[in-house]
Order: C-alpha cells, then sequence, then structure tokens
C-alpha cells in the first residue's frame, strides 16, 4: 500500500494491470453492478430528458429546468451507486471466500485487490458519468459548465464525492462479516444518501430549512450542491469542499483501521 | 511369514532417515507457543525440515497444525519462539518469503467468476520467476477446465488448482494444507502421486493433514501435534513401532501345546486359547521368542499371524498420553 504508483516495477504494474482487468471482467460477467450504476441513472436521464414538462426552463427553479438540477443528482447517484453497492459486496464476499487470504500467502498483498478494486469503481463511475453528460449534452440540451473554471470545480467536486462514497463502501466493507450483511448495511445508507442528493424530489424543493442543512453535511447532498453551483456558473463557495474532505478524512481512516483481512 | 514381517520393520528402524542430517535445513521452528485468549494454540513446539523431504504434520482438528503453518508462512506472529525459513524471518522477510514459499491453505478461494487460465496467469504475475502456467495446468490435468469459472470446479480441480497455484512461483518448499480434505478416495490416491511428483521436482514439502493413512503413504518424516504440542517427530514407520508396547501373535498348533511353554517366555504377558487358535500377548521381540519356542519344543503351528501397528495406533496410543495429561491444566 506505502509503494505509490511511480515506484512500481514493471513486473508489479502488470500484476496491479492484471488484478484491475480481472476485476472488470467479472464486473462485466456479474453485471447488477453495472446496471445499478450505469443503466438506472441513463434511464432515469432518457425519461426525464424525454417530458417536455422537465426540460423547461422554470422561474421557480432560477430559470433553469428541472432536468439541468437533476443531471447532478444522477452524477452523484452513480457514485454512490458504485461506492456504496459494487464496492462493500464485493470486498466482504472475498474476505468471506478466503480470496483475501489466498492472496495474503504470495509476494502481493491483498491490499492490492483493495486497491483494484477502488480503482475499477473509478472506472465505472468515470464511464457513468460521461453516457450521462455525454447523453444529456447531445441528446436532451443539458447545459454544462459556462467556463474553464466551471468544469475545474465540477472534477474536483465529481473527484471528492467519488472518494467520498468509495470511502464509506469501504467502511462498510470493513464491518461487515458477509456480503449479506453488507447490503443490509448499504441499504440503511443508500436511500437517505440518495434522498439528500435529490434523487426522488429537489432538495430545494422541499422548502424545509432543516432538510437543506442537513444535506449540505452529507456527501451526497454537498457533492450535490458543488456541481449544480459549478453547472450553473455560481460559485459553490468553500463549504460543500470542506465537507467533502471531512467524509473523506473520516472514512478513510475509519476504514484503515476497522479493516480486517481475514 | 511373521520373521519376514519383523525383518522388514528392524530394517525400518536401523536404515539411515532418508532425508537425513546431511541435507541442509530448510525450516526450523524453535519453542513455539501461541495463545488466542485462554487458549493454547501451540505449546512449545520445535521441530526441522530438511531439503527435499516431505514432512507430515499430523494432528486431529484442532490440535494447532494450522496455526504452526500460519506462523511458518508469516501469516502470524508467534507469542514466543524463533521460525526461521530458507534462513528468512517470516515475518519480517515476508514478501520474499512468498517468493520462495508456495502456500496452499484451507478456507482460501480465488474469485467465483474467474476462469482458470486467467486465475493462473494473474497469480504467474506475483511472482520474480514464475513456472510455465500452461504447463502447470497441463500437468495437474486441468487442461480441459482452462476456459472453466472457479466456482464451477469440482472439489478435485479446485484442490489441483491450489496445488497449481502454490507451485506457480517456482518455489523452494510447498506448504500443503489440509489438500486432500474432502475429496474422494480415487482423488485423494491421484493428488498424492502429484505431490509425488512435485517433490521429485525437488521441492520440499510440508503436509499438513489428519489422515493418518496419508502421512504414512507420503511422510518422510512426521510430527505428531495434540492439544498444541509435538508428541511425537519421526519416521511414520517408526513412529508406529514406538508406539506399539503391547503386540499380538495368532496361532493355530498342529501339536498339543503346553501350557507353561510360551507363558514362560519374557516376551508374553498372556495366553488366550480359542478354541483351536491360540492369542499371545506380550512385548519386545515378541514374535521371534514365540516361533524359536515353538521350534526348540518341535511344535508345529500354521497360521502363525502378527498384528502389526500402523501410524493409526501409534496416532491414538500417543494422543491418548496426552488426553490424560489434560486434566494438568492443558487448555484446548
Amino acid at each position: 500500500m506505502s509503494t505509490s504508483a511511480l515506484t512500481l516495477t514493471p513486473r508489479q504494474r502488470r500484476a496491479f494491470g492484471l488484478l484491475v482487468a480481472g476485476e472488470i471482467k467479472i464486473a462485466i460477467r456479474r453485471p447488477v453492478g453495472l446496471l445499478v450504476a450505469i443503466g438506472i441513472p441513463f434511464a432515469l436521464l432518457v425519461i426525464f430528458g424525454s417530458i417536455p414538462a422537465t426540460t423547461r426552463p422554470e422561474p421557480a427553479l432560477g430559470g433553469i429546468s428541472f432536468f439541468d438540477l437533476y443531471v447532478p443528482t444522477l452524477m452523484v447517484f452513480v457514485l454512490i451507486a458504485v461506492g456504496l453497492t459494487g464496492l462493500p459486496q464485493q470486498l466482504s464476499s472475498y474476505r468471506q471466500q478466503g480470496v483475501l487470504r489466498r492472496m495474503s500467502t504470495t509476494p502481493v498483498p491483498p491490499a492490492w485487490l483493495l486497491a483494484a478494486q477502488t480503482t475499477v469503481s473509478l472506472i465505472l463511475a468515470a464511464i457513468g458519468i460521461a453516457i450521462l453528460l455525454g447523453a444529456g449534452a447531445g441528446a436532451y440540451g443539458l447545459a454544462l459548465p459556462h467556463d474553464a473554471g466551471g468544469d475545474i470545480l465540477s472534477v474536483v467536486a465529481l473527484l471528492l464525492t467519488a472518494a467520498a462514497t468509495i470511502g464509506l463502501g469501504l467502511v462498510v466493507a470493513a464491518v461487515a462479516k458477509s456480503p449479506q450483511i453488507a447490503g443490509a448495511i448499504t441499504a440503511l445508507f443508500f436511500y437517505p444518501l440518495a434522498f439528500f442528493s435529490g434523487l426522488y424530489v429537489p432538495v430545494q424543493e422541499i422548502h424545509s430549512q432543516l432538510i437543506t442543512d442537513i444535506a449540505k453535511v452529507l456527501p451526497t447532498g454537498a457533492g450535490f450542491n458543488a456541481l449544480h453551483a459549478a453547472f450553473g456558473g455560481q460559485s459553490p463557495g468553500v463549504l460543500p469542499f470542506l465537507v467533502l474532505v471531512g467524509w473523506v478524512i473520516v472514512c478513510s481512516l475509519a476504514a484503515a483501521r476497522l479493516f480486517r483481512w481475514e | 511369514m511373521s520373521i519376514q514381517e519383523l525383518d522388514r520393520t528392524d530394517a525400518r528402524v536401523s536404515a539411515p532417515v532418508p532425508s537425513g542430517p546431511a541435507r541442509p535445513p530448510v525450516i526450523e521452528v524453535a519453542r513455539l507457543h501461541k495463545e488466542y485468549g485462554s487458549t493454547v494454540a501451540l505449546d512449545d513446539v520445535s521441530f526441522t525440515v530438511h531439503a527435499g523431504e516431505i514432512f507430515g504434520i499430523l494432528g486431529r482438528n484442532g490440535a494447532g497444525k494450522t496455526t504452526a503453518v500460519e506462523c511458518i508462512t508469516g501469516l502470524r506472529t508467534p507469542d514466543r519462539g524463533d521460525i526461521r525459513v530458507l534462513g528468512l524471518d517470516p515475518r519480517r522477510d515476508r514478501q520474499e518469503l512468498h517468493e520462495r514459499v508456495g502456500v496452499q491453505l484451507q478456507d482460501s478461494a480465488v474469485p467465483d467468476l474467474m476462469r482458470v487460465g486467467e486465475v493462473v496467469e494473474l497469480y504467474a504475475s506475483f511472482y520474480r520467476e514464475p513456472a510455465d502456467g500452461r504447463e502447470l495446468i497441463a500437468t495437474l490435468g486441468l487442461h480441459d477446465a482452462q476456459h472453466t469459472y472457479f466456482k464451477h470446479l469440482s472439489g478435485g480441480q479446485k484442490q489441483r488448482l491450489s496445488i497449481v497455484l502454490a507451485l506457480i512461483g517456482q518455489p523452494e518448499i510447498a506448504v500443503l494444507d489440509e489438500l486432500t480434505t474432502g475429496l474422494d478416495p480415487e482423488a485423494r490416491r491421484h493428488t498424492w502421486k502429484l505431490i509425488e511428483k512435485v517433490r521429485a521436482r525437488g521441492v520440499t514439502i510440508v503436509l499438513v493433514t489428519h489422515f493418518m493413512e496419508e502421512a504414512e503413504r507420503l511422510c518422510d518424516r512426521v510430527a505428531l501435534i495434540d492439544h498444541g504440542r509435538v508428541v511425537a517427530l519421526d519416521r511414520p514407520g517408526a513412529l508406529a513401532l514406538a508406539a506399539t508396547t503391547s503386540k499380538r501373535v495368532r496361532l493355530t498348533p498342529i501339536d498339543p501345546l503346553p501350557e507353561e511353554l510360551l507363558s514362560a517366555l519374557p516376551e508374553v504377558s498372556a495366553v488366550e486359547h480359542h478354541g483351536a487358535e491360540v492369542v499371545v500377548a506380550g512385548s519386545g521381540d515378541l514374535v521371534t521368542a514365540v516361533v524359536l519356542a515353538l521350534h526348540r519344543a518341535g511344535i508345529q503351528a500354521e497360521d502363525v499371524e502378527t498384528e502389526t501397528a500402523n501410524l493409526e495406533d501409534a496416532f491414538l496410543a500417543l494422543t491418548d498420553e496426552t488426553t490424560h495429561a489434560d486434566s494438568n491444566g492443558v487448555t484446548r
């Protein structure tokens, strides 16, 4: 783990590449994860993009359409789907079945498998988000960030949100002894987190200060706020980024402390 | 026939240890101790494994075998004791150790949805100088299963794949834990042949098993572990012999047999008549003594049979002793 990618020998790089390739093949062979992380958000994009009422600019939403508001929500959804549904189940089943134990007897430590899993999660998230943005902008007139500043803020917001949701997933993987338990814990977090990203109804439309405040301190709400502002050409402020960094730090420390290889 | 039998066992006792001290030690374990809470898993365990031998670690389930193996392979830190494997410290030099020691552990697996060929290619990439994966797959009879998912392999195929993975790094030592557990007798015998082939390649093998037959058939030397302690360490044959404090000879005398002729012998402890058959119990060189006494008295006998001990008897005899020691505070 302490070895950075830059100091890997060619042999180690090849081993890591094969680990990542193997995990990608497994993700394709058991495509439930792909369906949730890429298929569902894409389907929602197509549905809401096709309804004229949702793509019309609305004065109540500050002159943008519901669709423009919803795409950042879908991007956050991709990230929690990748971090919370795929990663913890896979890692806890690897631990339960003895896959991590098997690897611990080789010169390559099982932490590499965790790193490979994380890499695959990031790749899946990037694909899911690229599809959303490509299809959204291409077919449904999605407004992308206006300038380089907005682009950079969006990328930073996406990366931090991804780090936070993957961190949460690793904490679940750390404490769950079996994939069933991981699934149960995940379900407990998944729907509230999805709610505060505005998946069911935009948080702005609830008009509750409490809900708005809770959203601000949750990784999904903070991620949404940052993305929404950056896409709309406004300044997201520092708060969402600080909240996300906080979640990343807390989750990484907790996962590192709690993770058991057997 | 009985005397031949005796001769054979005698020869085994006096024969030099096949892979004796002339060969360099590759694993040195001294005064190993490990506790889990109040349970003593290993208690003052010491043994040495020499290059090129098949060394058995034999014991009941829960005797401490797997803990011993985990300490040797650097997966667990003992509370006390010294371990050297190929001159390395298993904890400190873990990565180097894993380059040179192949390990097959119980309760270990590869991902369900990886194909045999993919797993072997992946594991080969972990090692400095990997073996030819295709050749190993062929040697272990997995050629037809190359494209099969791990979860679709039979129990025997999974075990053979685990041997492939234990050998893929071209190890100097292969540690195989409960390799044949759960296999049917035919698959087990097939696996034994494979292990002998692996040894023929010059690989030292540490075989952990609770099958007496397996240890007897394969191992040059066996450490018998019970309740975390090494209760005996020797060649399987010698262990069996040492454990037989009492032996029995059955014979059917053709001529009348005076009662005191045999009971007077110092080797004999009891003589029983079962119809025409006589069962003589005793110790030491019992068969020779009985046969010579009959011969001197001019009595002919037929169907002379000895009940020879095997490793299973040794196992029971040796582990029974330690069961008694249980009351002296040895926790299980």
